[in-house]
C-alpha cells in the first residue's frame, strides 16, 4: 500500500547549511532528495468513524447538520452547500441580484473560477488590477470600472488575506452595487474581527483539496447577509434544473475537519510568521504583507523579491526570479509562480464562446473588451517578482522541515554573485509572454 | 454495500492525500474511469459530479450550447429546464445527441446490458446519483475529440491538472466558460465499489 509516511526524518537544521555552496552548482541542496514528500494532514480515527456513522443517517442530515455548523462558524446568515467552489460563487451572484447582461468587476489576478462564476451567471466580468502590496482588488481600479451596467463587485481574499472591504464597500454603496466576497482562499480569515464570508451581501467559497478547510475533495458554500438573497439563488436553482448538490460523504469529511481548522489556522499563522521572520533577514526576500486590523488565512505564501537590497538591481527583476526559482526547486523548496498571466488574457476571455454564440457575451457587448496584459501593469509587476508556497506551511509541516525552508532562502540570498551569474546570457521572457498556467 | 469495504476504500481514499491536493495520487477518478470504459465498452469516460454536468459535458462534447437546437432523449422536467438554462431548444423528434440513462443499486449488477442498449448513440449520460453516495454522473464517448471538449468544460479537468492548462495545449477550438464538475474521489471511490461489489466488474 503507497504511503504517505515519511521513509526517513529529516536531519536537524544545521546553521552551517546555509554557507555551503548552492545545490545548484554541485553543493548539498538543504532539503535532500527523497526527502521532499509533501506530509499531508493527518487523517485521524475520527475522520473515518464520522463517515461511517455517516452511512447510518438520513443523507440530507449530513450536508444540513455540516452546512449549519460552519454557517455558525462563519457568522453568515445564510448558507447554500454545494459541489464545488465555482458554484458557490455562481449562487453568490445570484443571490446578490446579478442577471443576464449585468457587469461584475472582478480582479484581474485571481483564479479563473472568479471570473468563470460570473460568466455562469449571464454577467460579463469585467476586470480591474489589484493593489501592489495586498494583491487584492485595488478598490480605486474597481470604482473606475464601474460602469451604469455594473450590478456587483467581487474582490477575492487571495491567498488568504482580506480585500479592502471597508473601501470596497463605500465603492459599492456609492454605486448602488451588491458587494460579493469570493472567499474560497479565505478560511478563517478576518476583516476587523469578522470572518471572510460573512462580511460581503453574499459570498462563495470553495472547500476543495488543496484547500485550508477541505471537504471530502470537491465541494463549496455559499453565504447570504440577507433572506431575500437566500431565498433568490434557492429559487433559480429550483427554476432551472440546476444540480449543484453536495455529496454527504463529502460533506461528513467536512464535519471531522471543521473541528480541528483552528488548529490548523494557528499551525499556518505560527509557521507563517517565523517564516516572515528569517526572509526579513535576508534582504532579498519579504513575507507577505498584512494590513492592521486582518487577518491573513495563508493558503498561500507569496514572496516577494528585492534585487536592489544585494545589489542586483540594475538587473530585470523577472529574470532574478527566474533563477532563484531555479536556485530554491534545486535546494528541495517546491517554490511555485502560481499563475503567470493576467486572468482577462486566458483563453475563454479572449474567445468569449461562453455557453455558445458569445453567450452572455453578447447581452453586453460594450462589457466584452480585449484586454491586454499591459492593461494590469501591478498584477505583472506581481507576477514578475514573486514566488509562492502553497501547502508548505500547513500541518503537519515538520518543525525542521519549516526550518529547512528558511535556511534555503537564506542560502540563496547570500549568493548575489551567482544569481547575477546565472541571469547573464540568458534570455527571459516576462512571465506573462510564456504560456498562460493556472497555478 | 458491505461496511468493511466502506471503511477500507475511505480510509484508502482519506490517507491518500487527494483529499488535500488535487494534484496527487489521484487513483480513484482513473479507476472508476476504467471500469466504466470496459462495462461501458466505449473508449472515453468523463466524471462528473452532477447529472446536470452530464448533460452539459455531452452537449460540450459534440459542440451543442447556447442557441442550437438539440435533439434530446426522454428527460424529467428538471433536466428539460436545464437545458433550457443553457440556452438550448430541446425538441424529441429524431435522433437523440446523445443517450440518457439512470443506474440505481438493482441496476449495478446489469450495467453492462443496460449501456449495450446505447449502441449507435454518440454519447451517453450515465447517472449514477441513484446509487446514493450523492450527485455523480458519467458521460460515455465514442469520439475521442468530444471527450476532449468535455474535460475541457470542466475546471480541474483531465488538462487543468496536467498542464494546469497552457495556451499552447489548448487549441482545439475551446475557449468558453467552465464548470468545476469534478467529481469528489470519495464519491468516485463509493460508486467503484459499489459497482464492483455488485458484481459489475467486467
Amino acid at each position: 500500500m503507497n504511503t504517505d509516511f515519511p521513509k526517513a526524518p529529516l536531519p536537524l537544521p544545521r546553521a552551517e547549511d546555509v554557507t555551503d555552496e548552492l545545490a545548484a552548482l554541485d553543493g548539498p541542496s538543504i532539503i535532500p532528495a527523497g526527502l521532499r514528500r509533501t506530509v499531508f494532514p493527518v487523517i485521524t480515527k475520527e475522520d473515518v468513524f464520522k463517515m461511517l456513522l455517516s452511512t447510518r443517517i438520513d443523507p440530507a442530515k449530513v450536508v444540513a447538520d455540516f452546512t449549519e455548523a460552519y454557517r455558525e462558524y462563519v457568522g453568515a446568515a445564510h448558507a447554500i452547500p454545494t459541489a464545488s467552489g465555482t458554484s458557490s460563487l455562481h449562487l453568490a451572484l445570484v443571490g446578490a441580484g446579478v442577471r443576464p447582461g449585468d457587469e461584475v468587476v472582478v480582479p484581474a489576478f485571481t483564479f479563473i473560477a472568479t471570473a468563470q462564476a460570473v460568466v455562469a451567471a449571464g454577467a460579463v466580468p469585467v476586470f480591474a488590477d489589484i493593489e501592489p502590496d495586498t494583491y487584492c482588488l485595488d478598490p480605486a481600479a474597481a470604482e473606475r470600472a464601474v460602469t451604469d451596467r455594473t450590478r456587483a463587485i467581487m474582490p477575492v481574499h487571495v491567498h488568504g488575506l482580506p480585500a479592502d472591504l471597508t473601501a470596497l464597500r463605500a465603492v459599492a454603496d456609492r454605486h448602488g452595487l451588491a458587494l460579493v466576497e469570493d472567499a474560497s482562499h479565505a478560511h478563517s480569515a478576518r476583516f476587523d474581527g469578522r470572518v471572510a464570508g460573512s462580511i460581503g451581501d453574499a459570498a462563495g467559497q470553495s472547500l476543495m483539496a488543496d484547500k485550508n478547510f477541505p471537504v471530502g475533495g470537491e465541494g463549496g458554500i455559499a453565504f447570504f447577509a440577507s433572506a431575500d438573497a437566500h431565498a433568490r439563488a434557492v429559487e433559480y436553482v429550483e427554476r432551472h434544473g440546476i444540480d449543484y448538490g453536495m455529496s454527504w460523504i463529502v460533506a461528513s469529511f467536512g464535519a471531522s475537519q471543521l473541528e480541528r481548522l483552528p488548529y490548523y489556522d494557528e499551525i499556518r499563522a505560527r509557521n507563517a510568521a517565523r517564516l516572515a521572520e528569517v526572509l526579513g533577514e535576508t534582504g532579498l526576500f519579504s513575507a507577505p504583507h498584512v494590513p492592521e486590523g486582518r487577518t491573513h488565512a495563508y493558503n498561500m505564501y507569496r514572496i516577494g523579491l528585492h534585487p536592489d537590497a544585494v545589489g542586483l538591481g540594475d538587473l530585470p527583476v523577472h529574470a532574478v526570479k527566474e533563477v532563484v526559482h531555479e536556485l530554491l526547486v534545486a535546494e528541495g523548496v517546491p517554490a511555485r509562480e502560481w499563475q503567470n498571466t493576467p486572468i482577462p488574457c486566458h483563453i475563454p476571455f479572449r474567445r468569449r464562446e461562453g455557453f455558445g454564440g458569445g453567450y452572455p457575451f453578447s447581452l453586453n457587448p460594450a462589457a466584452a473588451r480585449d484586454y491586454a496584459p499591459e492593461d494590469f501593469p501591478v498584477t505583472l509587476d506581481m507576477l514578475g517578482s514573486t514566488l509562492v508556497l502553497c501547502r508548505e506551511l500547513r500541518s503537519p509541516v515538520e518543525y525542521e522541515r519549516l526550518e529547512r525552508y528558511g535556511h534555503a532562502f537564506a542560502k540563496v540570498a547570500r549568493r548575489p554573485d551567482a544569481i547575477r551569474k546565472l541571469v547573464g546570457g540568458r534570455e527571459f521572457p516576462l512571465p506573462h509572454e510564456k504560456a498562460a498556467r493556472l497555478g | 454495500m458491505d461496511h468493511f469495504d466502506t471503511a477500507v476504500v475511505l480510509s484508502r481514499v482519506l490517507t491518500s492525500g487527494v483529499i488535500m491536493s488535487i494534484e496527487r495520487n489521484d487513483r480513484e477518478l482513473p479507476a472508476l474511469e476504467r471500469l466504466l470504459r470496459k462495462v461501458g465498452g466505449r473508449p472515453h469516460v468523463t466524471l462528473v459530479n452532477s447529472v446536470t454536468a452530464g448533460l452539459h459535458s455531452a452537449l460540450a462534447g459534440r459542440r451543442l450550447g447556447h442557441g442550437d437546437d438539440v435533439v434530446v432523449p426522454a428527460l424529467d422536467d428538471a433536466h428539460r429546464r436545464f437545458l433550457a438554462w443553457l440556452g438550448v431548444r430541446a425538441r424529441e423528434d429524431g435522433t437523440p445527441a446523445f443517450a440518457y440513462l439512470s443506474a440505481g443499486p438493482a441496476d449495478v449488477g446489469r450495467l453492462g446490458p443496460l449501456l449495450a442498449t446505447t449502441a449507435g448513440a454518440p454519447a451517453v449520460v450515465l447517472n449514477l446519483t441513484g446509487l446514493g453516495f450523492g450527485p455523480a454522473a458519467a458521460v460515455l464517448f465514442d469520439d475521442e475529440d468530444a471527450w476532449r471538449r468535455a474535460e475541457r468544460l470542466k475546471i480541474f479537468g483531465t488538462f487543468d491538472l496536467r498542464t494546469m492548462w497552457t495556451q499552447t495545449e489548448a487549441d482545439d477550438g475551446v475557449g468558453g466558460v467552465q464548470f468545476n464538475y469534478r467529481l469528489s474521489p470519495l464519491v468516485a471511490a463509493c460508486v467503484r465499489m459499489a459497482l464492483t461489489t455488485q458484481g459489475a466488474r467486467a
